[in-house]
């Protein structure tokens, strides 16, 4: 368990829905409910947090649940239990899942990849609990290969990295070097805000 | 470029505070007698700082990257403009205000413009291309 990610979202939980469960969900809620659509078969959904995305989740499904903090899962607790299917939360650290190779038919993620203190180690371990063919659904914020706005993104992660995410992550890339195949890449705000689509190679 | 009127709206106003913020906060720090590049540098510098301050209640109403990408540039903007006119020459609060201002818009317009040429689907593979 990495002890220091882990308190820095614990420090983090108590005003994370005030800082983003506003502007940034009314924002991206049409393209996560577009994404989370997809939903089908065993579930893993990486990073609950305080379980803002659930609102965005199709009625009726089985997801299994994980965040390494146990301060942001007690938070999602109410959003967990009026979810209209079944969700199972576990404190877990995405580096090391206990589940079983082939696992789960699809892995979602939500903003969780600028987080994840080693992110092609953390995309190696969702690639060994997916089945092989099963798919990788990811809503990210990454960094920009376009001036200014690349300069900008590493200079804020100066900052933002100290007390959360860091703003200038190559995922696109992370999730190839894992050994991903990329099936599709939509841009949602310029090349920052994307889904990305991938698949576990038979 | 946001479709809907809330966000529309929103990240015009966002832009705009943030760039008459930095523009008075730069007229306020910069004088005539800086030289015009030193007052470039910390005035962008400045420029920043007052977007990304401003960003924490602009992304909790308008929302998050789609705040903070766009603030920081104008903020950028607004402080190297204003910061080497005022260095140039003294200029009135009201024009501080209404280029800096006036930086916020064109700032948000970059990235506007940006946003229609880079949006959509970039990547396809397996057949679905």
């Amino acid at each position: 368990m990495d002890i220091q990610t882990q308190r820095k979202w614990n420090r983090a939980a108590k005003n994370f829905d005030l800082m983003a469960s506003k502007g940034a969900e009314w924002r991206w809620a049409p393209q996560k409910r577009a994404l989370f659509s997809r939903m089908e078969g065993g579930i893993l959904f990486l990073a609950l947090g305080t379980g803002l995305d659930i609102a965005a989740f199709p009625p009726g499904k089985t997801i299994t649940a994980i965040d390494i903090s146990p301060r942001m899962l007690a938070l999602a607790q109410a959003r967990v239990e009026a979810y209209p299917g079944t969700i199972t939360t576990h404190m877990m650290d995405v580096h090391d899942m206990p589940f079983a190779e082939a696992s789960f038919d699809q892995v979602f993620t939500s903003c969780t990849f600028c987080s994840v203190p080693d992110p092609v180690a953390g995309l190696r371990a969702l690639r060994r609990v997916l089945k092989p063919g099963g798919e990788l659904f990811m809503f990210e914020h990454t960094g920009s290969h376009w001036f200014p706005f690349n300069v900008m993104m590493h200079l804020m992660t100066f900052m933002s990295k100290k007390i959360g995410p860091a703003m200038n992550r190559d995922t696109v890339a992370n999730v190839r070097a894992a050994g991903f195949e990329i099936v599709e890449v939509e841009n949602i705000f310029l090349d920052v805000v994307k889904t990305i689509r991938a698949v576990r190679p038979c | 470029m946001e479709s809907r009127w809330y966000f529309f709206v929103g990240d015009i106003f966002a832009n705009l505070v943030v760039g008459v913020v930095a523009g008075v906060a730069c007229w306020l720090l910069v004088g005539p007698a800086w030289n015009m590049w030193l007052a470039m540098i910390i005035a962008m510098a400045l420029g920043m700082l007052v977007a990304g301050l401003l960003f924490i209640p602009f992304s909790i109403l308008f929302g998050a990257m789609e705040v903070m990408v766009p603030t920081m540039l104008s903020g950028m903007l607004a402080g190297m403009v204003v910061g080497m006119w005022c260095a140039m020459s003294a200029v009135s609060l009201s024009g501080a205000v209404l280029v800096g201002g006036a930086s916020g818009l064109v700032g948000l317009a970059i990235v506007w413009g940006f946003h229609l040429i880079l949006r959509g689907r970039v990547e396809l593979a397996r057949g679905d291309r």
